[in-house]
């Protein structure tokens, strides 16, 4: 059991890593890392401005927003997928690639869910410091930018990984678009081998696991960080000091 | 900008009929009152007499129904962009009860960021303005501590050196010594009664009537959203007018 896996991943470990490139798109664990990277990079903006958004007084912001927060958040990320793959095409005439469309797919929908959380953080502060921002002569998205969104979003870190690593694992629907993914890679595998699907599905398990598992444990170690900021004991990190964490974060 | 260059005989801030209600209810009902330049005004009153709010609209914290208020000449509540209504506010210092400084900066950070980010101080000489302020209020050897590893007195006294990094002309003060404990309400008094030695323009929410009587040039007693009474503290203390703040003083001396 053991051996065989071994033995596909020696032979198969380029495509795993690569998908079929250079003679096809780029794909394997390489096509699922940039649009996990890629989804991620542009959901957290979007979370942002959503957030903004609906908690702005003025309705034509507010209302379009909360409807589209709400309709994402009801239906499920696959059928938004499918719709995506069969709608836009015919809406626009355009031939839009799979991987586009999963991109941007993810990006609508993780963005949503990030925007709750995100609006969350910013609600939980309470008005004192954005008060005291306008007090001083800032302007309300300075006052955001500067004040209240350096404390939201770090009060919120473990939130947002869930959901950066919920992202991860989302990007194997695009199997059903046919996005050269890594689980499109294994499937592949998978259909030519016929006889080891456990064996194939268990290096693919393996794979996102310990992708996601690194990305948990920055969240667990982020944690115990506000906990003890809180307790007053530290002081508040720095970006630079929070993403050297992240890199040189150790599993124990 | 279009500031009409206030003579020194204009009042600094002026309230002329300033009405407000939350719904029904009426929380100021036309107040007329006057801060000259230099003067230190106190505010008290019973709770919920609408002390906080009168306060909150000088800097428009809070929006008023009718009525106006100038401040150094600026009409406050008059439409304006956004932009304009910013400067005009960073050039009115709030100190909150509360404190509510930045838990995600520094004390030296608290002081120089707004400098920095809203009048585009260059960081050299918004640090040294700051280095300045803190020695001010007496926490040079605090500069880098956060406001969670300050006491409740430090922190509003960084709150206070924080608004005026602004050099604002005027300073509002909403119950600063409130949410302290007994011994800290000294410190935070004593940088208060040098900013009025120094000559600084003050309207303060208070119910600490020492500072009232040693440093206020005049007390105004507001109970149900009027000012009631209006005289030097002197006066305010030994003779009030009304029966209504000679309860109030007998209830607060109890
Ligand atoms: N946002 C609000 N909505 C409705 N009513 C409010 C609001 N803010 C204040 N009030 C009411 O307005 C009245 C005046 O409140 P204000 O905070 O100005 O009183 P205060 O004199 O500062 O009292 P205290 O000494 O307790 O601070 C109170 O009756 C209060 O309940
Ligand atoms: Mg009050």
């Amino acid at each position: 059991m053991i051996s065989d896996i071994i033995v596909i991943i020696r032979d198969y470990w380029l495509l795993l890593l690569i998908g079929q490139y250079p003679n096809g798109p780029l794909g394997g664990l390489a096509a699922t890392l940039i649009l996990s990277i890629l989804a991620i990079a542009f959901a957290f903006p979007v979370s942002i401005a959503l957030a903004l958004a609906r908690l702005s007084k003025s309705p034509f912001l507010n209302w379009p927003v909360t409807a589209l927060v709400y309709f994402t958040r009801g239906v499920p990320l696959l059928m938004l997928i499918l719709w995506g793959y069969f709608l836009v095409p015919l809406a626009t005439g355009a031939n839009v690639p799979s991987f586009l469309t999963m991109l941007v797919t993810l990006v609508v929908y993780q963005g949503a869910f990030l925007s709750e959380v995100v609006r969350g953080g910013i609600v939980a502060l309470g008005h004192g410091q954005m008060e005291a921002a306008r007090a001083l002569g800032h302007s309300y998205l300075g006052a955001m930018r500067y004040v209240i969104l350096p404390q939201a979003l770090y009060n919120v870190i473990p939130s947002i990984i869930s959901v950066f690593v919920s992202t991860i694992k989302d990007t194997t629907l695009g199997y059903v678009i046919n996005v050269p993914d890594l689980t499109f890679a294994a499937s592949q595998i998978n259909n030519q081998l016929l006889t080891q699907p456990f064996q194939v599905f268990f290096i693919l398990a393996a794979v996102y696991y310990v992708i996601c598992w690194s990305l948990t444990r920055v969240a667990v170690a982020t944690e115990s960080r506000i906990t003890r900021k809180r307790a007053g004991m530290v002081p508040l990190p720095t970006a630079k000091s929070l993403k050297l964490a992240a890199l040189t974060d150790q599993p124990s | 900008m279009n500031t009409i260059a206030p003579s020194k005989n204009t009042p600094m801030i002026e309230l002329k009929g300033v009405c407000k209600s939350y719904g029904l209810y009426e929380v100021l009902k036309g107040i007329d009152a006057e801060v000259a330049r230099g003067e230190v005004v106190v505010i008290c009153g019973p709770s919920g007499s609408g002390k906080s709010t009168l306060i909150r609209t000088v800097n428009r914290l809070e929006e008023i129904g009718s009525g106006s208020i100038s401040c150094d000449g600026n009409n406050i509540h008059r439409p304006m962009p956004a932009q304009e209504l910013n400067r005009l506010r960073s050039r009115i210092g709030f100190v909150f009860q509360s404190f509510n400084l930045f838990p995600h900066l520094s004390a030296i950070d608290n002081i120089a960021m707004s400098p920095i980010r809203v009048k585009g101080v260059s960081r050299d000489a918004a640090y040294a303005k700051a280095t300045q302020l803190l020695e001010r209020v007496g926490l040079t050897d605090k500069a880098n501590a956060y406001p969670g590893q300050l006491s409740g007195g430090q922190q509003q006294r960084v709150a206070i050196a924080r608004a005026l990094a602004m050099e604002p002309p005027v300073m509002l003060f909403d119950e600063p010594t409130s949410a302290l404990d007994p011994e800290m309400v000294g410190e935070v008094l004593s940088v208060m009664k040098g900013l009025a030695a120094d000559g600084m323009t003050m309207m303060c929410v208070t119910h600490e009537m020492g500072f009232a009587r040693d440093v206020a040039d005049r007390v105004w007693f507001i109970d149900q959203g009027q000012i009631v009474e209006s005289a030097p503290p002197e006066e305010f203390f030994s003779r009030p007018q009304t029966t209504r703040a000679q309860r109030f003083l007998s209830e607060l001396r109890h």
